[in-house]
């Protein structure tokens, strides 16, 4: 079989799918209809991971697949690219995307509708990591976008609704910048495609001068909106608190990454690139303090895992922003690159794991304050987990998102400090990691036993809902995943590097000892600072400085304001560096 | 040049709508506004070199640039989803709170316990 037939797969597979979850909804009932939407799902979830697997050893070799959908001519057609970063992309879409419909199955939101805009929303996933012309990016995030929010307003809550309201919005407008910046490029060049586009600007004098910079800045900080770097975080805590469990997992673990990841494409064949790089990284690095700041701050459980997304996101476009600041072709690019990829496939496995053990905790507690909710162990024993999967589960995930050898978040942490050396980047990360420390004992405290014994109990007669099988099954898959990929993270890294250089470096290099004195002397000083943190605000005044960062306002326009600002101050930037 | 600034007042009025009006609805009304200006804008740049529809048959010369025009067919379809959409929530969030003022919906959803 050619390669060149199959790479479209992992796109038209699930939109296949979600026609199929939609045709059985509308011509079946009851069993017809669940059995096709499980068939589509399979077809959707399933099948694209064979053909992963088939592409895999090509992949390693340094092969890239430009193909142009519809043979048309190159500077019309829509072009396709598939490489060692598709195919990481690909690889973290589909096994979160599995994970999270499983555990839908347990914990709702159910039926063939929602089934089938899940589909979608993976299709255009997987059509992000790929495209190379910048229209069809545009298309893509709207695509993903308009899945999301009909995904987070599912939950049916009024909350939800306003959440996924204030993201269409703001982000909604902010592609309409993306478009202002799609012309001002295409005027410029002639061309859509990222290559046209970067010839286009080599020959013009000045790189293109005020219009290509501003034109860039527009498209850069639309993007940088869907993947909540500080500014443009402010619609993130509340879409990923309110949305279902699954889709959280989704959202934080893949939807906010992939953008990340498609627009390194265009940055580093474009001169101009390196400084939006640049800019981002460093407001990656603030983002990872503050966002860790406001988390530590949270009551609402979900909350404060959200604010953990926004967190750990700093840290891969931190490193993000310094590869592409380096240039992927250079040694020290190329390993902070694969850094941050490794933290974000691992940020996608924990956090995940997270968002599920949390939500199957706070739903049978039906409580999901961190200052009242204590003895969530008995309660889960309660709902009929004799053994305690959750539990078990939610300690793997709170472990490996504070870094604890030897779980994936360690090493992946380890990667990222390796690859910053002695930069202030590196010190930044190292101060964020103290927060989530203490974050994360603050919200294991709800599993802890209860002061006064049975006090919240409910009544004989009020039988809680089981965990359903499905839960712990996608539980446990994350989990061993977590740990798994945390004992063989030294090879992972390398598999990943390897597909990242597309054959350009040498990667055969032995990677750094994860489990150096050195490494597991800073893991134990990240603790112990954690826990003194924490000591600190359980005291009174802790406890009122984390209020009132935790009530600042926050409203509708500032969603807009910081969205503008952030725009704004990238294209100075830009103006600035040229 | 007269439409350019035309287009600039148009924008700006649908981003003042945007962040300024209190009720969703003309929220949404004014995202409308804000797409309908740029895809304008990109059929009015496109038009700059021709003066024919791009029609492609014989005996057609001095077409305009097709290119935006294709491409703003595409976002004229995702803006009409989207506006679609937002109506869809702005209704629920009505049913929920009764009314449609952003800040009052905030003020009335922010007490409810979840």
């Amino acid at each position: 079989m050619n390669l060149s037939d199959i790479i479209f797969a992992p796109v038209f597979l699930p939109l296949l799918g979600s026609v199929l979850a939609f045709l059985g909804k509308a011509f079946f009932k009851d069993h017809g209809a669940k059995l096709i939407e499980y068939s589509a799902v399979l077809i959707g979830l399933g099948l694209p991971w064979i053909v992963l697997f088939y592409l895999l050893p090509s992949m390693l070799s340094g092969t890239v697949i430009q193909l142009v959908i519809g043979n048309w001519l190159g500077g019309v057609g829509v072009i396709y690219r598939f490489d060692g970063l598709a195919w990481l992309v690909d690889f973290l879409g589909f096994s979160i995307a599995g994970a999270a419909w499983i555990y839908t199955l347990g914990a709702g939101p159910k039926g063939p509708g929602f089934s089938a805009v899940f589909l979608i929303q993976t299709a255009a996933l997987a059509a992000t990591a790929m495209t190379v012309d910048l229209f069809n990016l545009f298309v893509c995030l709207e695509v993903l976008g308009i899945a999301s929010y009909v995904l987070i307003a599912s939950s049916e809550k009024p909350g939800a609704f306003l959440a996924s309201f204030s993201y269409l919005m703001v982000s909604a407008t902010a592609m309409v910048f993306f478009l202002v910046g799609l012309l001002g490029l295409y005027r410029l060049t002639g061309s859509l495609s990222y290559e046209g586009i970067a010839s286009g600007l080599k020959i013009l004098p000045r790189g293109g001068g005020l219009t290509a910079n501003v034109s860039l800045s527009l498209i850069a900080a639309a993007v940088a909106m869907r993947v909540a770097v500080m500014p443009l975080y402010g619609w993130l805590p509340d879409a990923h608190a309110l949305a279902p469990h699954a889709i959280s997992a989704v959202l934080s673990g893949v939807l906010i990454k992939t953008p990340l990841f498609a627009l390194t494409r265009i940055l580093i064949i474009i001169p101009e690139g390196i400084e939006i790089g640049r800019l981002m990284g460093y407001a990656g690095a603030a983002t990872a303090l503050v966002g860790v700041i406001i988390a530590l701050a949270q009551k609402d459980t979900k909350r404060l895992l959200a604010y953990h997304s926004i967190s750990q996101i700093g840290y891969i476009v931190s490193a993000w922003g310094a590869a592409v600041a380096a240039g992927l072709s250079t040694p020290i690019g190329l390993t902070l690159m694969t850094a941050s990829f490794l933290h974000a496939m691992y940020h996608a496995l924990f956090k995940g794991l997270l968002f599920l053990t949390i939500g199957t905790t706070t739903d049978l507690a039906g409580e999901r304050d961190v200052y009242k909710l204590r003895g969530a162990a008995t309660i889960l024993y309660r709902g009929g987990e004799k053994f305690p999967v959750t539990l078990f589960c939610f300690l793997v995930g709170a472990l490996a998102i504070m870094a604890i050898p030897p779980l994936n978040g360690y090493a992946s942490k380890a990667a990222l400090s390796y690859a910053f050396k002695d930069s202030w980047q590196a010190s930044f990360l190292f101060a964020a990691g103290i927060g989530t420390t203490a974050s994360f004992i603050k919200l294991s405290r709800i599993y802890w036993p209860q002061r006064k014994i049975d006090q919240a109990a409910p009544e004989a007669g009020t039988v809680p809902d089981k965990v359903h099988i499905s839960i712990q099954i996608s539980q446990i898959f994350l989990a061993i995943m977590c740990i798994a990929s945390g004992i063989f993270a030294s090879r992972i890294s390398l598999i990943v590097k390897k597909l990242l250089s597309t054959g350009i470096i040498d990667t055969n290099r032995v990677p750094p000892n994860l489990f150096s004195i050195q490494n597991l002397e800073k893991t134990a000083i990240t603790v112990t600072a954690g826990i003194v943190l924490f000591l600190i605000v359980s005291t009174r005044p802790g406890k009122k400085i984390l209020s009132l960062i935790r009530n600042r306002p926050r409203n509708f326009q500032g969603l807009f304001l910081s969205f503008s600002l952030g725009m704004f101050g990238l294209a100075l930037w830009m103006i600035y560096k040229s | 040049m007269i439409e350019r600034i035309l287009l600039i007042i148009l924008f700006l009025i649908g981003f003042y709508g945007i962040i300024a009006k209190k009720n969703i609805i003309k929220k949404i009304f004014a995202l409308s506004i804000l797409n309908s200006s740029v895809v304008i804008l990109f059929i009015l740049e496109g038009s700059k070199i021709g003066t024919n529809a791009p029609i492609m048959e014989e005996g057609v010369k001095n077409v305009v640039d097709p290119i935006p025009q294709a491409l703003m067919l595409t976002a004229i379809v995702i803006g009409v989803c989207i506006t679609a959409l937002a109506l869809a929530i702005a209704f629920r969030l009505y049913r929920y709170t009764h009314t449609f003022d952003i800040d009052e919906i905030h003020r009335k959803l922010h007490d409810e316990p979840f």
